[in-house]
């Protein structure tokens, strides 16, 4: 959902220096403390985190339906998933979603964010009004908006008749139920990720409004001269921490659509739930998971190289 | 700053202010500035134009809010109808007959009574856990120097990287194993030890107190613990919140690993024992929305009493990069 927390920028912490701490401290100062202090999340990160990714990469080269001992596989899990699976179509069908969310929820979160700007009263008010998506389970708002967008009883279609119209069936409509599901997952996130553009618009030091209104700028100049422009590190930042966490949509589709109809909501993570823990391939399931990590690893690399590049940016 | 090392965000504003005392300067708007630069004639001229505009902009906010809003308020009003009501009145109809019957029965029959206890005991054992280790390794890597603490910070942030998804099929399999799968400990034990967001974020923070706080403290003999938990937590109270609350809202949210880890009712979560309701009920939309109801508003609450640091706990994890 946000699941989606931003992920932190990695990059810049490879600009941190060396234990620059070192040598200020005594030689050995802290030394045990450390170690017993890292001791239990280190434990964490290795029993939970680093033992799972390696055993994943394994168990994709072998065929385990948990019952009998697991048989070498070779490839044949990654030949099979593209060849059988439909794993292209989910492929296809997760770049739809992402689509369909990122670019509105883009540009809903910062004109909201311009908006809320303004010294204005009870733009205190609005802000927390819009957060408050933020905070609610998925699978929750999942089934609610499976009911507003209900053909026959929901908000959506009542609304419609009562102007005369007569609503299409949503959800159960090829077409539609994707474009649903991105609405459900931009109402969610959009207050949240206003919240960073408001703090990236924060950040723009006055002055620079001041000196462009004095060489006599309009404010529509401003806001494409000034703004926007200073506002793309956050744009940037946004854009990929909610496109990495797009392409793990799950619990919103999974209670709305499980997939259908056809494979029109069939998105990467729903087909491992299915592969894994529904037919109980593991080894298929695991290969399938592998895609999606390759791909989010691609993202991540995007944002440490682009933040990289920032640095340098900067101080030149 | 003076480092060509320096980060960028520790440019933009630090994170401590404002955030942290709440007294984020307020952004004057270009247009206000330049009504006010503008000679006086030309700023009447200006002011009908300016007056429409904050009206369609309040307009906008308005309908924005009843966006986000409208849904909380269609649950309570389906989940107090009766079935029948339902299928006759128009959703947005306030209930002629409310009734209390539908929750009653998805608290009893149901059994989400007890599926609420689990998921305030999990979250607050995950929460309490993971904060106090994910407090002690963001210490240590932001203040303590310790042969090999560069590498193994390495490897924390490189396991951040790693999707949800990816880690769920062989945490499956070693939860199997280990014969815990359909106990509390396979909810709790893969959060418990910390997460290295939530270290990477507080260890952000910790580097930006200052260190002869720290060094003070030890030449007074102060012993590693007690510098903690002395000199450093009380400083520390904004991004321990922070922390609190994404660990709370993650955890009471979780849906993908309690939904595997966890076939039996008893020890269901929320999120899980709604989706089963769904599967069971169908579009009885009277208990779906009750049980429904029950998921949201302890989170709905939890936010209405923490709006303040929860708004600012997220500008915080944008601004602590």
């Amino acid at each position: 959902m946000i699941q989606s927390f931003p992920e932190p920028v990695v990059a810049l912490e490879g600009s941190t220096p060396p234990t620059s701490a070192g040598g200020r401290f005594r030689r050995g100062s802290g030394g045990w403390a450390g170690y017993l202090f890292i001791s239990p999340s280190l434990f964490g990160v290795i029993a939970f985190l680093v033992i799972p990714v390696i055993l994943v990469i394994v168990v994709s080269f072998f065929h385990w339906n948990l019952l009998g001992h697991p048989t070498f596989a070779g490839l044949s899990n990654y030949t099979q998933m593209f060849a059988h699976y439909h794993a292209v179509t989910s492929l296809y069908v997760t770049a739809y979603y992402v689509v369909l969310t990122i670019p509105v929820l883009l540009c809903a979160s910062v004109l909201l964010a311009l908006f809320l700007n303004r010294p204005l009263p009870a733009m205190g008010f609005f802000r927390v009004i819009f957060v408050l998506p933020y905070m609610a389970a998925p699978v929750a708002m999942g089934i609610v908006w499976t009911w507003i967008f209900d053909p026959r009883l929901g908000a959506v279609n009542e609304l419609l008749h009562q102007v005369g119209l007569s609503g299409p069936t949503w959800l159960s409509s090829r077409a539609l139920a994707m474009p649903v599901i991105a609405l459900v997952s931009i109402w969610s996130s959009v207050g949240y990720n206003t919240l960073f553009f408001l703090a990236g618009l924060q950040a723009i030091p006055h002055e620079l409004y001041e000196s462009g209104m004095l060489d006599g700028a309009s404010r529509l100049q401003l806001l494409r001269k000034v703004t926007l422009p200073l506002l793309r590190p956050t744009v940037l930042f946004v854009s990929i921490t909610n496109v990495i966490g797009s392409f793990q949509v799950f619990d919103t589709v999974y209670v709305m659509t499980q997939g259908g109809p056809g494979t029109s909501t069939q998105v990467i993570n729903i087909q491992i739930y299915d592969v894994a823990f529904q037919d109980f391939q593991l080894g298929l399931g695991s290969a399938m998971a592998m895609v999606l990590f390759v791909i989010i690893l691609v993202f991540t690399i995007l944002q440490f190289l682009y933040f990289r590049k920032r640095i340098t940016y900067e101080l030149a | 700053m003076s480092s060509p090392n320096t980060t960028t965000a520790s440019k933009r504003v630090p994170p401590d202010a404002g955030l942290v005392r709440g007294t984020r300067p307020v952004a004057i708007d270009p247009g206000e500035r330049e009504a006010r630069t503008r000679p006086p004639a030309a700023r009447q001229k200006g002011r009908p134009v300016r007056l429409a505009g904050i009206m369609s902009l309040y307009g906008i906010l308005a309908v924005g809010a009843f966006i986000v809003v409208f849904p909380y308020i269609l649950i309570l009003l389906t989940a107090a109808k009766p079935m029948n009501e339902i299928f006759s009145s128009s959703p947005w109809q306030l209930p002629q007959h409310p009734t209390f019957a539908t929750f009653r029965q998805v608290w009893i029959q149901d059994d989400f009574g007890r599926i609420l206890l689990n998921t305030v005991a999990v979250t607050v054992v995950i929460t309490a856990c993971q904060v106090a280790c994910s407090t002690l390794a963001a210490y240590a890597f932001a203040r303590l120097s310790f042969p090999g603490r560069e590498a193994l910070f390495w490897v924390y942030l490189a396991t951040m990287m790693v999707p949800n998804a990816v880690t769920v099929v062989p945490l499956y399999l070693v939860m199997r194993e280990l014969h815990l799968l359909n106990t509390y400990y396979a909810l709790v034990l893969p959060y418990a030890f910390g997460t290295p967001y939530i270290i990477f974020l507080m260890r952000q923070f910790f580097r930006t107190i200052p260190r002869e706080l720290h060094e003070a403290a030890k030449m007074d003999g102060c012993s590693e613990v007690r510098v903690l938990l002395q000199i450093i937590l009380p400083l520390s109270r904004a991004i321990i919140t922070t922390a609190t609350i994404i660990v709370v809202v993650s955890s009471w949210n979780n849906f993908l690993w309690p939904l595997i880890a966890v076939n039996s009712q008893a020890r269901e979560l929320l999120t899980v024992g709604l989706a089963a309701l769904q599967s069971n009920f169908g579009t009885q939309w009277d208990v779906l929305m009750a049980g429904s109801c029950l998921t949201l508003l302890p989170l709905v609450l939890f936010f209405a009493i923490f709006q303040r640091q929860i708004v600012r706990s997220i500008q915080m994890t944008g601004g602590l990069k």
